[in-house]
């Protein structure tokens, strides 16, 4: 099982990778959308190259949901989660920073919500077995 | 050699324009894996054919009706050859009838094998073509599906769907230097259009500015151009190899 550094510093890589983006930009605060450019495709690579670097299959939706809000609208209401949708956020992103984003809870802001750590405290989940 | 190095799928490549595309490529320098639905001795003659030219081309059974069928010939491609580089679907049907009188099996058939066909191939080679940032996806569309020809409803349906997926596709997978494109031949020297011709006679050459029907090798000369490093800058295009027939003039 590797270590939080030993995952990040693969994940970093990858970003570098996927997206073209620096080392040094590549922080666990930085958001893929905001801060390092990723668009849909990218969100794709990245999987992609998650499953190969790391021997495990990451099953459509597990690592950045579809667009959930879209489906039920009781999720959202006049561009903004409502609780129920904020629930559900959690359900679906147990490794996001859904407290953060409760604070202001934006349907735009919710491409905030994917940033590296976002994806290292994922695989460290993921590998872990639980 | 505009396409050495390079490994390439051809579906319904047994035949007709699909024959004519795994002929170019391969000359061009491109290892070819055709797949063709049933005409098995067609695949062999054209395998022997191009093997006595020193070309490396070889041909798989596969209805490309069948997601698994398709996904199981790009895996196979993989493992024989590492990579796929260029993907051209052309494996197509016509069932023409007036729509008052068509089958739901013609229509169905006829959207299958044209269009989910393409789906089911360019899914399947999207994977690999990003890893290693290169692509190059050509399908083979017609003229008719701008046209309104008589009993071709499901036809044109099915390639008026293949330029709107090129379209899509192209600009989803354009910042992975993977080009889309299509090409929508006209009247073309081919068993598909056999029936067409021999009924109309002389008739339908009067309306083609360029006073001849097209021969499968028009068409895979435009493929060959899609399918070349050069073209990077080219997507999400329907190019039209008609000899003007399409142009309206009078």
């Amino acid at each position: 099982m590797p270590t939080e550094k030993e995952i990040y510093d693969k994940v970093r890589e990858i970003l570098v990778d996927a997206l073209g983006a620096d080392e040094s930009e590549c922080t666990m605060d930085a958001t893929l959308m905001g801060d390092l450019g990723a668009e849909s495709i990218d969100f794709l690579d990245i999987v992609f190259r998650l499953e190969k670097a790391f021997n495990v299959k990451i099953p459509r939706g597990e690592l950045f949901p579809d667009n959930f809000a879209a489906a039920d609208p009781t999720l959202t209401k006049n561009g903004a989660l409502t609780e129920a949708g904020i629930a559900e956020l959690r359900k679906r992103l147990p490794h996001a920073d859904v407290d953060k984003f409760a604070k202001d809870p934006k349907v735009e802001n919710i491409q905030d919500l994917f940033t590296v750590g976002m994806i290292v405290k994922f695989m460290e989940t993921k590998l872990s077995g639980t | 050699m505009k396409l050495e190095g390079r490994v390439a799928i051809v579906t319904g490549g047994s035949r007709g324009i699909g024959r004519a595309i795994v002929c170019a490529l391969a000359r061009e320098g491109a290892k070819v894996a055709f797949a063709y639905h049933s005409n098995q001795q067609a695949a062999d003659e054209l395998v022997e054919e191009l093997k006595k030219e020193g070309r490396e081309v070889v041909g798989y059974q596969c209805d490309v009706k069948q997601k698994n069928a398709a996904e199981k010939v790009v895996e196979t491609v993989l493992e024989k050859w590492e990579k796929i580089d260029i993907l051209v679907n052309n494996a197509g049907v016509i069932r023409d009838t007036l729509l008052a009188t068509m089958s739901e099996e013609h229509w169905n058939e006829v959207i299958a094998t044209n269009l989910n066909g393409v789906f089911n191939f360019c899914q399947a080679v999207t994977r690999p073509m990003m890893s290693q940032r290169y692509g190059r996806m050509i399908n083979v569309s017609s003229v008719a599906a701008d046209f309104g020809n008589p009993g071709q409803a499901n036809y044109a349906a099915s390639k008026g769907g293949v330029d709107g997926f090129t379209r899509c596709v192209a600009t989803e997978l354009a910042k992975r230097n993977i080009t889309v494109n299509a090409v929508a031949p006209g009247f073309i020297e081919t068993d598909m259009t056999i029936a067409v011709r021999s009924a109309a006679g002389d008739q339908i050459v009067k309306h083609i500015p360029a006073r001849r029907l097209g021969k499968p090798e028009d068409v895979a000369h435009a493929v060959v151009f899609l399918a070349t490093e050069e073209a990077a800058y080219i997507t999400g295009q329907v190019l039209r190899v008609d000899g003007g027939l399409t142009l309206g003039g009078f």
